[in-house]
């Protein structure tokens, strides 16, 4: 490892804001592996600390880029796995975009640390649930500060799990467990997307540089065109994985299994909007790719009427707000997309902190409307709103089926491309059951032995 | 006798005991502390063994076997052997220490012992005849574990594939060692069989319709332990590498690759969780027959590697099932069990192998599979799409199996049941097995390197049998056959191209 000494002092910051939450990670996993799970108390104290000191850790490299004393660039250390050539190497990309998303990051998580805290206070999943936030954050914060692919995977993969393993946190229902699944089988495709991408780009480039690939570097035009516009459209992919655009909207109410607070930081601040940090960061890859921008801006646009007519209809506080959301989402995707970066991102940093502020406060959501019914002393009936208004009337019912029904997004997924996968799946686990029968013509396979009791068999 | 071969006796020094031991009427209680303590110390030698630089010294050369240019090794430390035989004794250890007692009887223990001495015996050798002989015995002693007249018909399954691999393989063998070995047609025809058997013995599609059913009514156990060292891999690098062709490699990567997606499509919608094993054995397997495709030196040792991470992930999760089989019965995936709250380590346990079995990052499998992908793609980029796509199928497969197991509420039988916890041997195997897996994964860098180490070798191997191919066949010392006990000088080399020669002991 060797850093250029004007690279140093962003080293220690990035060491502070990335170590303090692995740290926080490996500390509240390894006490709840060997059965000794903190106190709340320590817990809660540890979260926020490493919370704060990244928040501070990023604020100050924040302040330091921006006020020319510190020198953004590529911090890298090198094969992290092997001595010799060929390994994976650690790099980190230190830039503004990178450190106010890390900033945003370590301030939500601290705010949603705080109030998980109270909201979970003697729930059996405390510890459980705050090794996930921790594995979340420290995703989240590698996707911000990626300076290679890998990198930028480690974190990807991170974000998905918790996320899932989060959505399925009340584990002894059902529904939670079996819509967890599914969101983790979008998360995949995504995934898929994405390491594919990679394998793309090394193939082409022979490197795993983000800075080729997102176009800091001299070479970066070296990238030929059908090659770049393969990387694009998969990390568009990618992105609507992530962030729930269409086609892959479906997940997202269903995400909604998790607590509060977490479906608060993942679905709507920062999860969610994980997508769109990375099209900031391929940006200039989108501009040598038209046709992906124009994927990307179409998209977003259907995404953007569909969540907008969806979240009208949905009957729980938490859906509504999940599908606003995405409205959101998907017009900071147009906003990219057309090329207004500055914008997008403030768009994005002011959306997480206001739809943070609006989950957080939805448990509440009964106790304010009684109160505005008391203070008003009528209860207030919405009316038909704009698009019940401007509408044509025949196409009044099939919107509102459509949107009540989400699109039937999941149910097209479940007929087209689930049902088959599993005919074909289950087709052929009876034809190797026939070529192991296929050995023994006298028998065959006959009956399997009776299935053994607690106690288990004879089986060294 | 030197230091060095103290370690190997010190090596094979505890299955000797514990088969001496079963022999001679140990009390059974104490042959299964003495079991347990005899894996611990194999473990523990073996990582000595890989740890010492003048371990590589080890040497017993003969010509008598071989068909290489002045023998090949009948017993020799080398970068590949090094890593193999830890791995080889902590599977031991793992099934010893975390299968429950009453499932272990004397002979089950002198079985684990004896095919435990087999894997290691079958590493460190790079002899043909001697692999061949390790192989069926190995096979030997899994029919043996198959005795129980419950599993007729795995057993029979078992002899019919594995043992229509290993007259494969013998004819394989003695068409590339034997008399005609100069002959191309019969070095060729030597390969392929060769070839064949190792993809019957690792599951590898159209081959591994015998697993499912072996995994799945057959005894989960021994089966493991069969098949987690994954000894049809070594047949792999130390018979056909050297000398296979190009396209033979090729067509084994690309029969890998298939049947790695293929697995883990299968292995998630299973019912059964031990045919889901089954599944994802067959699809971890071929991932590393895939790897074994000599693309380059990091993509071969991302392939060693991913060889030993996959071993280590399937033999936990597949011993996962087993302790929770014994706790509740046959595994149902089409319901959900509970039970997270009552044993909350065997389920991080469960998903971290499961993880690792997928190539998360954090965990050792992520390193395997990265280099793998990243040295093979230059040539041959449809590795990195296949790898994508079976490692998100895994991860499915792996996520569903999880919840299944241990997610909703426990049946009223089930949650009437008393001890689900673990005791107090599971559970500081499991953690242990947790801290090597991810231990591994945010520090690889030894084990990185040895992989890459033997990599080089093999590759130079490849080279060293590519430039001297007439010379090799034509050997006169293979031809007198005059057994010769050498001991060399230390070289890291794998093969024969690197080794240097050393005294010559009559």
């Amino acid at each position: 490892m060797s850093l250029a000494p004007s690279l140093l002092p962003q080293a220690a910051l990035l060491a502070i804001g990335v170590g303090g939450p692995a740290l926080l990670l490996a500390v509240l996993a390894a006490s709840s592996l060997v059965g000794r799970p903190l106190p709340e108390r320590w817990t809660a104290r540890l979260t926020a600390g490493s919370m704060l000191a990244a928040l501070a850790a990023f604020g100050l490299g924040l302040a330091g880029t921006l006020t020319g004393r510190h020198e953004p660039g590529l911090l890298s250390y090198g094969a992290w796995s092997t001595a010799r050539p060929g390994g994976i190497a650690l790099e980190f990309l230190v830039d503004p975009l990178a450190l106010a998303f890390g900033m945003l990051t370590a301030g939500i998580a601290g705010v949603v640390s705080a109030f998980s805290n109270r909201y979970l206070h003697r729930e059996s999943g405390y510890q459980r649930y705050f090794v996930l936030l921790a594995l979340f954050v420290l995703g989240l914060l590698l996707v911000a500060l990626a300076g290679n692919i890998e990198v930028l995977f480690v974190g990807w993969e991170f974000v998905g799990l918790s996320s899932a393993l989060l959505v399925g946190f009340f584990h002894d229902r059902r529904a939670p467990v079996e819509n967890a699944l599914r969101v983790f089988a979008v998360y995949r495709v995504s995934d898929a997307a994405m390491l594919s991408a990679a394998v793309l780009l090394h193939h082409v480039a022979g490197t795993d540089s983000l800075s080729l690939l997102f176009g800091g570097s001299p070479t970066a035009t070296a990238l030929p065109g059908p090659a770049a516009r393969g990387i694009a459209l998969l990390l568009i992919v990618a992105v609507a994985g992530k962030s729930a655009l269409l086609p892959f909207s479906g997940w997202l109410p269903r995400a909604m299994e998790g607590p509060t607070p977490s479906s608060a930081v993942y679905y709507g601040a920062l999860s969610i909007h994980a997508g769109c940090f990375l099209l900031l960061r391929a940006a200039p890859l989108l501009e040598r790719v038209p046709e992906a921008r124009a994927l990307a801006a179409l998209l977003g646009a259907a995404t953007a009427v569909f969540a907008g007519l969806t979240a009208r209809v949905q009957s729980d506080v938490k859906s509504a707000l999940a599908y606003a959301a995405l409205t959101q989402v998907s017009i900071v995707v147009i906003e990219i997309a057309l090329g207004f970066y500055t914008l997008a991102f403030l768009h994005l940093a002011g959306h997480a902190c206001f739809r943070l502020l609006q989950f957080l406060s939805a448990p509440n959501v009964l106790h304010d409307l009684h109160a505005l019914e008391e203070r008003l002393g009528t209860r207030p009936i919405p009316g038909p709103g704009a698009v019940g208004v401007l509408a044509p009337l025949r196409l009044r019912d099939p919107v509102y089926l459509l949107a009540l029904e989400r699109g039937f997004l999941d149910s097209a997924l479940d007929r087209v491309l689930v049902a088959p996968f599993v005919r074909a799946a289950r087709w052929l686990t009876r034809l190797d059951g026939r070529l192991c029968a296929a050995v023994l013509p006298r028998e065959g396979l006959g009956p399997a032995p009776g299935p053994p009791g607690p106690g288990g068999e004879a089986d060294e | 006798m030197t230091d060095s071969w103290w370690w190997l006796g010190a090596l094979f020094a505890g299955p000797a005991a514990v088969t001496a031991g079963s022999f001679l009427g140990v009390e059974l209680e104490r042959l299964r502390a003495l079991t347990v303590a005899a894996a611990a110390w194999m473990t523990v030698v073996a990582l000595g063994v890989a740890w010492q630089p003048d371990m590589r010294a080890v040497l017993l050369h003969s010509a008598a076997l071989a068909w290489t240019a002045g023998g090949e090794a009948l017993l020799r430390v080398d970068a590949l052997s090094a890593a193999l035989l830890p791995f080889a004794a902590g599977l031991w250890l793992l099934t010893v220490a975390v299968t429950p007692q009453a499932a272990l009887d004397r002979g089950g223990l002198r079985r684990t012992a004896v095919a435990t001495a087999l894997t290691a015996l079958s590493f460190l050798t790079e002899s043909a005849l001697v692999l061949l002989a390790c192989w069926a015995a190995s096979i030997r002693t899994f029919v043996a574990a198959l005795s129980d007249p419950a599993h007729a018909v795995q057993r029979r399954v078992v002899v019919v594939y594995l043992g229509a691999a290993t007259v494969v393989l013998a004819v394989g063998v003695v068409l590339l060692v034997g008399p005609q070995a100069g002959h191309p047609v019969a070095a060729t025809v030597g390969t392929w069989l060769v070839a064949l058997a190792a993809l019957v013995r690792m599951g590898v599609v159209p081959f591994h319709a015998w697993v499912p059913e072996v995994f799945d009514h057959g005894r989960l156990g021994p089966a493991i332990l069969f098949s987690a060292p994954q000894l049809g891999a070594y047949a792999i690098v130390v018979l056909l590498l050297p000398g296979a062709s190009p396209a033979l490699l090729r067509c084994l990567a690309l029969l890998g690759l298939g049947t790695a997606m293929y697995g883990a499509a299968l292995a998630l919608v299973q019912t059964s969780a031990r045919r889901a094993c089954g599944y994802l054995f067959v699809s971890q397997s071929a991932l590393v027959v895939a790897g074994l495709d000599c693309t380059s030196t990091p993509a071969l040792g991302g392939g060693l590697l991913v060889w030993i991470s996959a071993g280590l992930g399937f033999a936990g999760l597949a011993r996962c099932v087993l302790v929770l089989e014994a706790r509740r019965g046959r595994l149902d995936l089409s319901r959900f069990h509970g039970g997270y709250d009552r044993m909350p380590l065997l389920a991080a346990t469960f998903l971290a192998m499961g993880l690792a079995c997928t190539g998360f990052p954090g965990t050792i499998g992520f390193v395997g599979e990265t280099l793998l992908v990243n040295g093979a793609v230059d040539v041959f980029p449809v590795m990195g799409f296949a790898v994508v796509f079976a490692s998100a199928l895994t991860g499915l497969a792996v996520l569903r199996m999880y919840f299944a197991l241990f997610a909703g509420r426990p049946g009223r039988t089930e949650a009437a049941l008393p001890g689900l916890g673990l005791r107090g041997r599971e559970a500081v195997t499991f953690a242990g097995l947790i801290l090597v897996i991810v231990g591994l994964g945010l520090q690889p860098r030894p084990l990185v390197d040895s992989r890459l180490e033997a990599s080089e070798a093999i590759l130079a191997r490849r080279q060293a049998h590519a430039g001297g191919n007439g010379a090799s066949r034509a050997s006169p010392a293979k031809r007198a056959g005059a057994p010769v006990t050498h001991r060399g000088a230390g070289s890291h080399g794998a093969g024969h191209g690197t080794r240097a020669a050393g005294s010559e002991i009559p």
